[in-house]
This record gives structure tokens, sequence and C-alpha cells, in this order.
């Protein structure tokens, strides 16, 4: 412990308050919370437009997960179904998307490689579609999660792109799901050259990632 | 196997929603019947989603205003340091009170609260210390990159628990009234 402690430092900072700031992360587009209002009121034309917003983003956390593609695709429309079916027997009284998607996805991925084990348990492993099997058993849930050394590696790292590139990747990625079209018509960009961007980003960041999986 | 191999770029590519119907439908089949073409895709997916949250975390523009007097108090050398000490990382936020400052402490992981306690002539801040050997210097590097005043306290060595830096508050941290989990 004493050891640990000498020579400590300290970081102090301030939120920069009410000063400009390119994109504000908080703003959800308006349309997001109309949608939502529409879809908890069990208009069908509003659900159809949520789930073309977050239905990739929903395969992609399956796939992360290990889930096979065709059954991450299945996976995905059932959870749009259950929310669905949730909204329809008044369950739901909120729908933050895709927080609550990705949820309910997790949940059923979770499910299905219970169902698995249990089946494998009795014997009836070679039965089971391979389909259902894990692509990688090894990629656990602890690798899936940042570490803090690592998150601080990726802010560096993001802190030294340039700042038109770092906002397209801040729009892209903060959760809102933008259509890579409306980044672009954002920024000023062609959808060709925001995705160019997110793909240098994204190189930048995965060696900042990288990096201490190797020290 | 006729088709081709995953590229790391077509497995971006496909994630990324930048693939044609057609071209995306024959990747999905690859990885079907592709082991390493499955795993490539689903290391893709994992960066996209640690990216999600790298992006989401990313913290606002900050400034410093100006440092921190700060003295220890009360630190109880067994139990609580010994839980602190097993603890990934945390941070102090300090909130203003109704008249003077009110430090309220903020710990991840659910350990104990720290037997800390920070004064700021600042209404509010937020502070961050980095002291353990292994990981200061990043800390401070990465604090400085960012244009961060990096600061050793004055005359407090001792029996100060271990530190990280943490560069993402969760929403709300800020204006929060009570600890908030990280
Ligand atoms: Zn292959």
């Amino acid at each position: 412990m004493s050891a640990a402690v000498q020579g400590l430092r300290m970081t102090l900072r301030m939120p920069k308050e009410a000063e400009e700031r390119v994109e504000p992360e908080v703003a959800r587009p308006a349309d997001e919370d109309a949608l939502a209002r529409r879809a908890l009121g069990g208009d069908r034309a509003a659900w159809d437009a949520l789930v073309a917003r977050h239905h990739r983003r929903v395969v992609v956390s399956l796939l992360a997960r290990g889930v096979r593609v065709d059954r991450a695709h299945e996976l995905a429309q059932e959870t749009w179904a259950r929310l669905i079916q949730q909204q329809q027997r008044g369950l739901l009284t909120e729908l933050r998307l895709p927080n609550l998607a990705l949820t309910q996805a997790a949940f059923l991925a979770a499910d299905d490689a219970r169902r698995s084990r249990r089946e494998s348990i009795s014997g009836a492993v070679e039965e089971l579609p391979e389909r259902q099997h894990p692509v990688d058993p090894s990629v656990s849930a602890e690798r899936r999660l940042l570490s803090e050394e690592q998150l601080s590696r990726a802010h560096a790292a993001l802190a030294q792109v340039s700042p038109s590139a770092r906002n397209v990747f801040l729009l892209a990625c903060d959760g809102q799901e933008l259509p890579h079209a409306e980044v672009a018509a954002r920024v000023g960009l062609s959808v060709q050259r925001v995705r160019q961007i997110l793909c240098e980003v994204r190189k930048k960041l995965r060696t900042a990632l990288e990096e201490e999986t190797h020290a | 196997m006729l088709k081709p191999h995953l590229t790391r770029d077509s497995a971006e590519q496909y994630i990324l929603g930048a693939l044609s119907p057609e071209s995306a439908a024959t990747l999905e089949a690859h990885t079907l019947e592709c082991e390493p073409c499955a795993r490539l895709l689903q290391e893709e997916a994992l960066l996209s989603e640690q990216l999600q949250e790298v992006a989401q975390s990313f913290p606002p523009e900050v400034r410093v205003i100006r440092p921190a007097r700060w003295h220890v108090r009360r630190v109880a050398a067994g139990a609580v340091s010994a839980a602190l000490a097993a603890a990934a990382s945390l941070a102090l936020v300090l909130l203003p009170g109704g008249r003077g400052s009110h430090p309220s402490t903020v710990v991840s992981g659910g350990v104990a609260p720290a037997a800390l306690e920070l004064e700021l002539d600042a209404p509010r801040a937020i502070v961050v210390a980095c002291p353990d050997l292994a990981t200061q210097d990043s800390c401070a590097q990465a604090a400085e990159e960012r244009g961060l005043l990096v600061q050793s306290p004055l005359g407090t060595t001792g029996n100060v628990p271990r530190y990280e830096a943490r560069t993402g508050l969760p929403e709300g941290a800020l204006s929060a009234r009570r600890p908030v989990s990280l």
C-alpha cells in the first residue's frame, strides 16, 4: 500500500459548461423520441422505422457474443417480436433503444446457450444444429468488457485524431444509430467518406485497445 | 470452399452495413461453413461493440480551473484499504453542498467508500487521482495529452488507496447528489 502511494498524482478537471461542443452527446433526434412514443401507442409503422434503425446493431451485438450469423438474424427478429408483444400487452412503459433491444437479445442468446448446454449434458449435442454452437466460447463476457486502461488508451487515441474525424466517429457510434447517410448530411461529407473515416478511426482504436493485451 | 474467405476489410464493411445485400449474403453464407472466418466476423463485431463503449464514454471537453487542496482523514488501515486496493478503479467526485464543500465518494465495484476527503475551492469539479506506480506514468501521460493538469498533492503521501485515472464519467454523475456507480 505505501509503495503504491508514492508520487501520488492528481488530475483535476472541470466540465466545460455551456461552451461550444460540436455535437451535444445527449441530443436524441426529435424523431426518435416521437417514434418511440408512437411505437408505445402501438403504431406499427413507427415500430418498423425503429426496427430498421436498430436491427443491425442488435445483430452485431449477437455476433459479438459468438452467435452464428443466421441464428443472430433469427434472434434479432425474435427480439423485436417480443418487444412488440410486450407493448401490445401494455408491459412497456418506456422504449429506450437500442438498449432495451440489446438487453432482450442478450437474454435470448443466453437462453439459447443454456439450452445447448442442457442438451449437451443429456448427450444430444450432436443433434443440435451446428449454428447453435458458439463460434468461440473463449470470448467470454470478461473479454467483451473493456478494462479501465483500455478505455483510457482508446480515449487518448481518439483525442489525437482530427476533430472532424472524431466528430464523425462520435456521431456514428454514440448509440443513436444514426444512419451513415444522416451522419454524412450533418457533417457535409459523402457517405463513402464517412465510412472511410470510420474505418480509419476504427484502425487506430483497434491498435489502442490491443496494446494492453500484449503488455 | 468455393466462396472467398473474409478479409478484415470485408468483415468491417459488413459490420458497417456498407456491403450490397448480395455481398452480405455471400459473406454470411461463408461464415457458416468456415470456422476461421466466423471468428474473424465475431472479432469485428466485438470491436464494434467496444467502440460504441469508447464513443459513449468519451468525455466532453474538459478544462482545468485550479488545483485542489486536499487532505486525508481517518483512513482505516485494515479492511477498507484492502478492499480499496482490490478495487479495479475508483474516482472521486466532489459535489457542492448547500454551504461549503460536501464531498461524496464514488466507488466502482461495490467496495466500501474511501475514507478520503478532498476539499476544493471550486464549486464543483471532478478529481481523478492515479497514484499507483504501475500506471501513473501512462495515466499522467494520457491526462497531459488531453491538456489536463497533472499535479502532485502536497505532503500527503501516506495511507491513500490505489486509484487509477478514470476518463469517462457516467451521464448525470456531475449533477448527482449521491454516490454514482461507475
Ligand atoms: Zn473462410
